[in-house]
């Protein structure tokens, strides 16, 4: 396994908070050298779930990046699911409670990053128990929510109604849960879920995913449960999924029910080294690369891809290649964003009550 | 009731009994207007209560408001309040590193030990390792907060505050000196020396102290035009010396009147007698390894050469103390304090007793003073024992009582003070550096013993920590490094913290599982999902219900939720909600030993597709597949029974093929067989008939005998 220390210089700070943290996400800056980041705090000691606005200073006197709240807003139940849209002028945070209800969340970053519920939908029937996962469609209106109740919801926001209206796409009635979600395009998106399966949405059609991808590839090992689903803008036959036994893979649309896995179990003829054995809490793609154009990668191959994981390990994984190792914490590594506008930036929260913040040069 | 006492309307909820005269009641508002009917008190997370208070119902029937119940968590102590709950999770998390870090050596050195019939485990790198773990666990309780920065200007202030010091890192690094450094018990007085500086304002909330008087003088220290002529500064002055801060001593001398330009040459002698003593000061002879830099004192490592230059620099006191400058200086402020200060420097007690507040500052200028060349644990616990008859005190500092217990050398009296003075987490933690260096101590609290159920007093202070650990949500995930170094109980407590964890969320199921695969408790992992599965059934979510079930290889249960599933499937297989049954067919599988009698399903749903796409009664190759499922499911045992007659009503199409008989004679024999066995079980009382036509049983039976004939005729 490589270590990143040795090939490329790689500062890590370790910010304690003194409380949980459900979720982190950079929010989209208003000039280059602004740095803000939206924080899913629980408080175990009042038992208060929030929301923080924090403007990270990343090399102040002292030289180790600084965390400063901006603003602050009470949930009225922990989060479960934290997205950002990053091409409004002002972001918009999309944010789902255990409780089963949906908050989308504007920030005013020019002044003060001074937070606002802007829409809620926290009605009976949305959700029957937590909110599994949310996404917001880049600079769209739209949001699509699901859960283990097996609903794929879509919330739509236009205007300032404060009341949100959102359409059931889909209700599996419990039969399907699903724990994952992510758009592909103005119309599509993917959701994951138990026994490694992916479902292939289109708003346009109704009565069900479009297309299926069977979960029972790894057939006779352990099953598992698709934690976090990316999709890359440019590869939108692709889905990335990560989930339980230390699996990532790829699914492409076009080879039908045949897994590319990029990392733990299920084919066993993965090339490289086991990278972890537990849960994989979240993948996105890496689009920090020295390579000067991605165009030059094979479309058949997999863009480089950054993970998190349950045993701490927060690495990043290229197709064939020995996966190179940035964080290896003794807890671990629940959630992370990477910077879309300065991707050499990651920021990830720790099991243990603290933030970690990646500097990649 | 017994709980509740007869004025529950106000709220109180204690009984009172005579017996506990110290009892203290405390009011606990739980915002109830009608009276108390039940109560129930509980443990929730951590030292709270959890009490429901449950209100009778209104006699009328009327709903108010206030009617119910509440749930009141009620807290119990008050905690550290020198270290909040945060800064003690932080600690909690940052100790396991270095704890799991020094088991694991330990462990290897023992092996080795083992290994090489070496007498002695603890040679070369152990006092390396024990040292790490305690510079590690040393630098976790560091405050966080911010250090005040002091108002005055640098060149008044004589006291700089830095971290705010705390008791917990205090009585770290006493069990540090003691027991982790290499023994070099030499340098123990000088070690204790630096600690009081570090650490006496600890000591000021209780006791007077050195640090407060300092601390008092400093802020009266603005307004003072002329501080000679103030008796509190030489008394300040001597007090510091008295305890070894040289440093702020002479910064303070420097501060005398006749420093200053203008009264130089009227006081020259004057002058010349504060300076003297400033140098004769920062000379002073310390035996001690290194001095940090800027400190003041000369720094000795050999006992001889210590001794020679400590002979010299008293010489050189009694020199001036017997000069006849004294006559000559007229400030009689600064004669009598510069004089009571060369007492303190040549060891007189009286001087050492008055200047210092506590036992103490006074045991420490005795090791500055009077016998810098103490050595041994014994030496120094007959010198504590005399400062204590000479300062009494009426209470006692927890850290006070922890100095007094390393010095007579008992471990359990250690072991007490840490735990009652600071807490669980101390003591698990320091029974590493206890039994470090002592074959003794080892012994103590290795020794299985029968009053504690067979374990060793190790064991149980690191199950006490493990369940201080296990009790909040947050800190629970690391109760299990503690647990497995318990060699008797570890385990089966470990099982029991697993088994009790909360099973409704999957971030934190997934971690309970996490640990479960890293200590290898297998049954314990297939309980949790048994557990989850049957709770997400329960609540609606089947999809999620069934994969824990099939993760955790339930037979049983998959088998009796297959029933349930039937029941769902015969009325809701639909055209129309096939797609929500897709998904829970494709989570199964065609794995049948994972499916359980969930197996049908994957079938039924292969039979339904085929037979949908020959509904317009021609597609020939279609019909043959509908056939070979059909053929297959009813000779399938885990196909219910009741599903016989919908499966054979819903093929009648195929029975009735119009082509040519689709059914050759021995599949339409052992359909008729079945159909058959099914007439004969209507006949039993627990049979369930299916929602089907009255008339369906014969319509199938006249399909079947019909595609009898037509396919002996075709043979």
């Amino acid at each position: 396994m490589a270590f990143a220390e040795s090939q490329n210089p790689l500062r890590v700070h370790r910010i304690p908070q003194s409380r949980y943290i459900d979720a982190v996400r950079w929010l989209s800056p208003v000039s280059p050298s602004d740095r803000f980041a939206a924080i899913a705090y629980f408080d175990a000691d009042t038992n208060s779930p929030s929301i923080e606005i924090a403007y990270v200073d990343p090399n102040p006197q002292s030289s180790s990046p600084t965390l400063t709240p901006q603003s602050s807003w009470t949930s009225p139940s922990r989060i479960s699911s934290l997205k950002t849209a990053h091409s409004t002028p002002q972001p918009l945070l999309a944010a789902a409670t255990f409780s089963g209800s949906l908050h989308i969340l504007a920030s005013d970053l020019i002044n003060g990053g001074v937070m606002e519920s802007e829409a809620t939908v926290s009605e009976l029937g949305f959700h029957s128990g937590p909110v599994s996962a949310v996404d917001l469609r880049e600079g769209g209106t739209e949001c699509v929510s699901v859960g283990e109740d097996g609903r794929v919801n879509l919330v739509c926001f236009v205007g300032d109604s404060s009341k949100l209206s959102y359409r059931r796409i889909f209700d599996a009635n419990g039969l399907v849960g699903y724990t994952a979600v992510k758009w592909a395009s103005p119309s599509e998106f993917a959701t994951g879920g138990y026994g490694f399966g992916i479902q292939w949405w289109d708003q346009r059609t109704s009565g069900g995913p479009v297309l299926q991808f069977k979960g029972n590839w790894c057939q006779g090992k352990t099953s598992g449960i698709v934690h976090s689903i990316d999709i890359h803008p440019s590869r939108k036959h692709t889905c990335l999924a990560g989930g339980s036994s230390g699996t990532v893979f790829a699914w492409d649309r076009r080879a039908a029910q045949q897994p590319i896995v990029l990392s733990g179990a299920g084919t066993g003829e993965a090339p490289n080294s086991l990278l972890s054995e537990s849960e994989v809490w979240e993948v996105q793609y890496d689009r920090y690369t020295r390579r000067s154009n991605i165009s030059n990668i094979s479309s058949t191959r997999i863009l480089p891809v950054m993970i998190c994981s349950e045993d701490g390990i927060l690495a990043v994984i290229e197709q064939g290649e020995e996966p190179l190792e940035l964080l290896a914490e003794p807890c671990a590594i629940n959630s992370f964003d990477i910077d879309q506008q300065n991707p050499s930036n990651v920021i990830c929260s720790l099991e243990w009550e603290s933030l970690a913040i990646l500097t990649r040069s | 009731m017994p709980g509740v006492s007869s004025d529950s309307a106000r709220g109180a909820l204690v009984p009172l009994s005579p017996e506990s005269p110290g009892a203290v009641v405390y009011p606990l508002r739980h915002g109830l207007k009608s009276p108390i009917s039940r109560l129930s008190i509980s443990w929730s997370r951590g030292n709270s209560l959890r009490v429901s208070v449950f209100a009778a119902p209104s006699s009328d029937g009327s709903v108010n408001d206030g009617d119910g119940g509440k749930v009141v968590e009620v807290k119990l102590g008050g905690g550290d309040g020198e270290i909040s709950e945060a800064h003690w999770r932080r600690i909690a998390y940052g100790s396991v590193s270095p704890f799991a870090l020094l088991q694991s050596r330990k462990n290897a050195v023992s092996t080795l030990s083992k290994m090489s019939m070496n007498s002695s485990p603890y040679d070369g790198d152990w006092w390396d390792y024990i040292m790490e773990y305690s510079k590690d666990i040393n630098a976790l309780l560091v405050n966080q907060k911010s250090a005040s920065v002091p108002v005055l200007d640098d060149t008044k202030s004589v006291i700089t505050k830095g971290e705010e010091p705390t008791s917990l890192k205090a009585a770290w690094e006493l069990l540090e000196m003691f027991y982790a450094e290499k023994p070099s018990h030499s340098w123990l007085p000088e070690r204790l020396v630096d600690w009081l500086a570090d650490y006496d304002s600890l000591f000021s909330g209780t006791h007077p102290t050195v640090h407060s008087k300092l601390v008092d003088f400093q802020k009266e220290f603005v307004n003072l035009q002329v501080v000679e002529d103030d008796p509190k500064y030489w008394e300040v002055m001597s007090s510091a010396l008295a305890v070894g801060w040289l440093n702020i001593v002479v910064k303070m001398l420097r501060l005398h009147g006749s420093y200053q330009l203008d009264q130089l040459s009227n006081r020259e002698t004057e002058n010349g007698l504060v300076e003297a003593v400033a140098v004769l000061i920062s000379k002073m002879p310390r035996m001690r390894l290194e001095q940090e830099a800027g400190k003041l004192g000369e720094c000795y490592k050999a006992k001889p050469d210590f001794v020679k230059a400590w002979e010299k620099w008293r010489g050189q006191i009694n020199k001036l103390d017997s000069s006849a400058f004294w006559f000559q200086c007229a400030h009689q402020q600064t004669r009598e304090g510069l004089r009571s200060m060369l007492q303190i420097m040549l060891g007189n007690a009286n001087s050492l007793c008055s200047a210092t507040y506590n036992w103490i500052e006074l045991y420490i200028s005795h090791f500055l003073y009077m016998r810098p060349l103490t050595v041994g644990l014994e030496s120094m616990y007959s010198l504590a024992q005399k400062s204590i008859q000479l300062k009494p005190m009426a209470s006692a500092h927890r850290l006070m009582g922890l100095i007094i217990g390393i010095l007579g050398e008992n471990t359990e009296v250690v072991l007490a003070e840490c735990l009652k003075g600071f807490g669980p987490w101390m003591v698990a933690h320091a029974i590493e550096l206890l039994t470090a260096g002592s074959d003794h101590a080892e012994m103590l609290l290795h020794e299985e013993r029968q009053n504690l159920g067979g374990i060793s007093i190790e064991e149980l202070h690191r199950l006490v920590y493990a369940q201080v650990l296990s009790s909040f949500p947050l800190t629970w995930q690391i109760a299990p490094i503690y647990l497995i170094s318990c060699m008797k109980h570890g385990m089966i407590l470990l099982q029991i913290l697993l088994s009790k964890q909360p099973v409704q969320d999957n971030q934190l199921l997934l971690k309970s599982i996490e640990i479960c695969r890293l200590y290898e408790l297998h049954s314990v992992t297939s309980n949790i999902m048994k557990i989850a599965g049957v709770h997400h059934w329960k609540h609606g979510r089947k999809g999620s219900g069934v994969f824990w079930l099939q993760q955790a290889r339930d037979e049983y249960r998959l088998n009796r939720i297959a029933l349930q599933l039937f029941d769902s499937v015969g009325k809701t297989i639909s055209d129309e909600s096939f797609k929500q049954w897709e998904g829970l067919i494709q989570l199964l599988g065609s794995d049948s030993k994972t499916a359980g009698g969930l197996e049908f399903l994957h079938k039924y749903r292969d039979f339904k597709k085929s037979l949908r796409q020959i509904h317009d009664g021609k597609a020939t190759d279609p019909a043959r597949q509908a056939v070979e499922s059909l053929i297959s499911l009813m000779k399938n045992p885990s196909t219910p029974q009741r599903f016989w007659l919908p499966l054979l009503y819903d093929s009648l199409k195929l029975l009735n093929w119009k082509e040519r008989p689709l059914l050759n004679v021995s599949q339409t024999n052992l359909l008729l067989n079945k159909l058959q066995e099914l007439s004969m079980a209507r006949l039993r009382p627990d049979f369930i008939e299916s929602e089907l036509p009255p008339q369906a049983l014969n319509s199938v039976r006249l399909a079947l005998g019909t595609n009898l004939g037509r396919a002996i005729l075709e043979e």
